[in-house]
């Protein structure tokens, strides 16, 4: 299992004051949900930690080395990241797409073989998918494109989850179906670190919560320390009421 | 709901096996017909070291040569146009987009108007070409990095200028050397000598973007998902730019600018295999030498013993079968 | 005596008076295309639109009076000198203009139609020139050298092109067929069809084109097709005028007839592929060729 670590980490937001540096450890099993407001840099903060963007200064740590240091194709087999805007200039089946996923651990020569189609069905019936298999990408609705990137990250199985927005686009059914997916990863032993706008589905699925404001200052800490009223409401500058449904706190606009 | 599903791909290398198949019949046929009628007895006899000296004069000098320079031409060009479509991930792109052609057609030109013979015309085409590689990939550079966007916007840019030099290169051209620079323009193999080189290179080309295949197709998702899934997007896209510009300038040193063979195989293979690079790639070499050697077999004898300029025939082949797929395929 | 001394002085007046005369009178001759073309006096600014109609004009007599002409006018040396109007496919209308000619050579199937269409919108006299056969040569000399006022110097050359031809007529007309195959251009391979004049060239010495048939003026073939016609003669122009470097891809092919016989010949493009008085030497090597490989038989 694999820890990742961030040691005085300013993200690089053009045009942004450097504000508070990120010393945090997602470690194996741990939830971590990152709430802001839009433009407070979750997206850029998602990207850094995957590695695919430079920070303005400190360090991405992967087990314990450095990111910049790492190989890509060895960052990939620990690390996936969901994106929350997608490509898909050509033509792709559902099947070919969550096989890709498989990519960073097939020798250049080598073909997928039986097993990697094995995990990569898996994955697409772990999502709801099997019935889509043979279908193009650009024939699926949001949601099912949405949960097309979970499997194809799911068929990457890997230590640690960067997801940016995972339940973007999708009905209820299938928000709780992805956050329990994920949860499940997290009892094997998977690191999560997830972008939400959702404060409820933080509340309910996360131990860990990062607060960044637009301004560049950040808090972070366990979730129910960091779920505070007045913090999230400073945070989206928004009133907000609270209750409790069966031990979950609930946040509604005020 | 038909049509949705995506094409049946359970054999995908039968169909490289059909490719080969119809590579070496489409290479029978270009050396069985021409303006001289030979007969099946005619061209055993040759095949089998016999004949008159005129029929092996037409097989082995005059029909093999030719049959084999515009196979080569035609899997350099297709090959180069799926490159180039993956790399700046638009599907409108061929081997052209980025200026290439341009660059070599005012070399050629060039040297055709000063009186320059074969060989010098061919290697300031080369020459062109390359120059023409440089300034495209060095002004979308710029200060910072390239995008797919910014090298497509500068090829477009830098091809236009190129298409002036050569209107100008027309407009002060003796009347004499006007066919010669219209057909180079248009395409034409009646010229292409040895194919050797060419084959060389699309021999090595095709294995050295084997093991590319499956990069490409991550690539083919975006550069971040790519990066994400471990793939080492500069340098992959840049050695693509840099293969993909080397074989095309390959070709169109052979063959002139011959048209649409880059931008029509890559796609209609597309419509039928799908889009799996491992399986385009190679695909597209194979297809595209085939459409060339039948497009310039007709060039020979449609209307012999005159001679039409290859690249007419691809474009007339390839733009209707091309919008019938194109239009069945939604 | 007065009396023969009156008389001698009118016929002196009279043939004094006599190119006067011709000047008041309009001369005009038909053009190429068939319309009348008449000058008030003997042209004094010509503007030509082609190199082949600068020669022809120079070897008329009227060299002195060609003011203007087109891009690769360099026969003779005397017309480099002649200012430009622009290439003859794109014509300086402007500069046209400014020399104010009082005549413009155009020539019929090169020049845009449209520009020269407003040329004679504008005022100016246009002569279509096309000589597409020998006798187009001789006669076209004879006319402009009538529209330049040049007869004196004109029609002894067209006289002498006429009895050139007529005499290579009379010595090879007759003479066993020769099938030739004429390579206008290497890069794409190019010939002539018989209504081109070189094709008139090749009967006049007693050959056959062996692609006189074909539907185009000068159509691109294969050499295939050369390989199959089999041509007892190849005949090439070339790249300058001393180049015969076209023939040598010809010699790989041992089957055909011409290269086993050595009838590999190199003509001066120039004397053979511009419609001008230089035709009647290229025409005689032509011959002379042909009688060589006659011999070879």
């Amino acid at each position: 299992m694999s820890v990742l670590e961030t040691r005085e980490l300013i993200i690089d937001v053009p045009g942004r004051v450097s504000g508070r540096a990120l010393s945090l450890r997602i470690e194996p099993g741990q939830r971590w949900g990152i709430l802001g407001p839009n433009g407070a840099g979750k997206t850029t903060l998602l990207h850094t930690l995957a590695g695919l963007r430079a920070p303005r200064s400190g360090q991405v740590l992967l087990d314990g080395k450095p990111l910049s240091q790492w190989r890509r194709r060895q960052v990939a087999q620990r690390l996936a990241v969901v994106f929350q805007e997608r490509q898909d200039g050509f033509p792709a089946t559902v099947l070919e797409t969550a096989l890709i996923g498989r990519h960073p651990f097939l020798p250049p020569w080598r073909m997928e073989t039986a097993a990697d189609l094995e995990q990569a069905r898996n994955a697409l019936r772990l999502l709801d998918l099997s019935h889509l298999e043979p279908r193009l990408v650009s024939t699926l609705s949001g949601g099912e494109r949405q949960r097309l990137a979970l499997a194809t990250a799911l068929a990457q199985q890997p230590a640690l989850w960067l997801a940016d927005e995972p339940t973007n686009h999708l009905d209820l059914h299938h928000q709780v179906a992805v956050m329990r997916l994920l949860e499940q990863q997290s009892q094997q032993g998977a690191g999560l670190c997830l972008c939400l706008h959702d404060l409820n589905l933080a509340a309910r699925w996360c131990d860990r919560v990062l607060l960044l404001y637009p301004d560049g200052e950040l808090c972070h800490g366990p979730a129910d320390a960091m779920l505070i009223l007045e913090a999230l409401e400073k945070l989206y500058r928004q009133r907000l009421m609270v209750t409790e449904i069966n031990g979950t706190r609930v946040f509604l606009p005020g | 709901m038909p049509g949705v599903d995506a094409p049946a791909r359970a054999y995908p290398w039968t169909a490289l096996w059909v490719l080969v198949l119809a590579g070496v019949l489409a290479m029978a046929l270009a050396v069985a017909v021409g303006s001289v009628p030979l007969g099946a007895a005619d061209l055993w006899a040759v095949f089998t070291g016999g004949g008159n000296e005129l029929q092996r004069d037409l097989i082995w000098s005059l029909r093999a040569p030719r049959a084999l320079a515009a196979f080569a031409t035609g899997g350099l060009l297709a090959l180069a146009g799926a490159l180039m479509q993956v790399l700046l991930r638009n599907p409108l792109a061929d081997p052209y987009v980025l200026g290439l052609s341009g660059g070599a057609a005012v070399g050629a030109l060039g040297a055709m108007l000063l009186g320059a013979g074969a060989v010098l015309v061919s290697g300031s085409a080369f020459a062109g070409a390359l120059l023409s590689t440089l300034l495209v990939f060095g002004l979308a550079r710029g200060g910072g990095s390239w995008t797919p966007t910014r090298l497509l916007l500068t090829g477009v840019v830098v091809a236009a200028g190129w298409s002036a030099v050569i209107s100008f290169l027309l407009t002060m051209s003796p009347a004499e050397r006007l066919p010669g620079m219209l057909y180079w323009l248009m395409g034409d193999l009646s010229h292409a000598g040895a194919p050797g080189w060419a084959w060389l290179v699309l021999v090595v080309a095709v294995a050295a973007m084997l093991p590319l295949g499956r990069p490409l197709n991550v690539l083919a998702r975006g550069p971040l998902q790519a990066a994400a899934l471990g793939v080492a997007v500069r340098p992959l896209e840049t050695s693509v730019y840099v293969l993909a510009s080397l074989v095309t300038a390959v070709a169109v040193t052979t063959a002139g600018s011959v048209g649409f063979v880059g931008l029509i195989v890559p796609h209609l293979l597309r419509l039928v295999l799908g889009n799996d690079q491992r399986l385009i790639l190679p695909a597209s070499a194979l297809a595209g030498g085939i459409l060339l050697t039948l497009a310039d077999t007709l060039a020979r004898i449609l209307l012999a013993p005159q001679q039409l300029p290859v690249g007419v025939i691809t474009a007339l082949l390839g733009v209707p079968v091309f919008l019938f797929l194109l239009y069945r395929s939604r | 005596m007065v009396a023969r001394m009156g008389q001698w002085t009118v016929f002196m007046v009279l043939i004094a008076l006599l190119p006067l005369a011709a000047m008041a009178a309009p001369r005009c001759v038909e053009d190429d295309v068939g319309r009348e073309v008449c000058l008030e006096r003997p042209a004094q600014r010509i503007v030509a639109l082609s190199p082949g109609a600068v020669e022809l004009l120079f070897s008329a007599g009227a060299g002195e009076q060609v003011v203007g002409a087109v891009s690769f006018s360099d026969e003779p040396p005397a017309a480099r000198k002649v200012p430009r109007v622009g290439s003859y496919k794109r014509l300086d209308l402007e500069a046209i203009l400014a020399l104010k000619p009082d005549l413009v050579i155009a020539w019929r199937s090169g020049n845009p139609a449209a520009q020269i269409e407003q040329l004679e919108r504008l005022g100016l006299t246009v002569y279509y020139s096309e000589p597409v056969r020998f006798e187009m040569i001789g006669t076209t000399l004879e006319r402009f050298s009538r529209l330049a006022g040049t007869e004196q110097l004109g029609e002894p050359v067209a006289e002498q092109f006429r009895a050139g031809i007529d005499a290579l007529r009379q010595r090879h007309g007759d003479a066993k067929p020769v099938t030739v195959f004429y390579q206008v251009w290497e890069e794409p391979l190019m010939t002539v069809n018989d209504r081109h004049l070189i094709s008139e060239a090749i009967r006049l010495c007693g050959g056959v084109n062996v692609f006189g048939g074909l539907p185009a003026l000068t159509p691109r073939i294969g050499r295939e097709a050369v390989l199959g016609a089999d041509p007892e003669v190849i005949i090439a122009g070339g790249m300058g005028e001393d180049n015969p470097a076209w023939l040598d891809p010809w010699r790989e092919f041992g089957s055909l007839t011409a290269v086993r016989r050595d009838n590999l010949f190199f003509v001066p493009p120039s004397t053979l592929q511009r419609p001008t008085p230089r035709m009647l030497e290229g025409t005689r090597r032509l011959c002379k060729h042909l009688e060589q490989a006659r011999a070879r038989r």
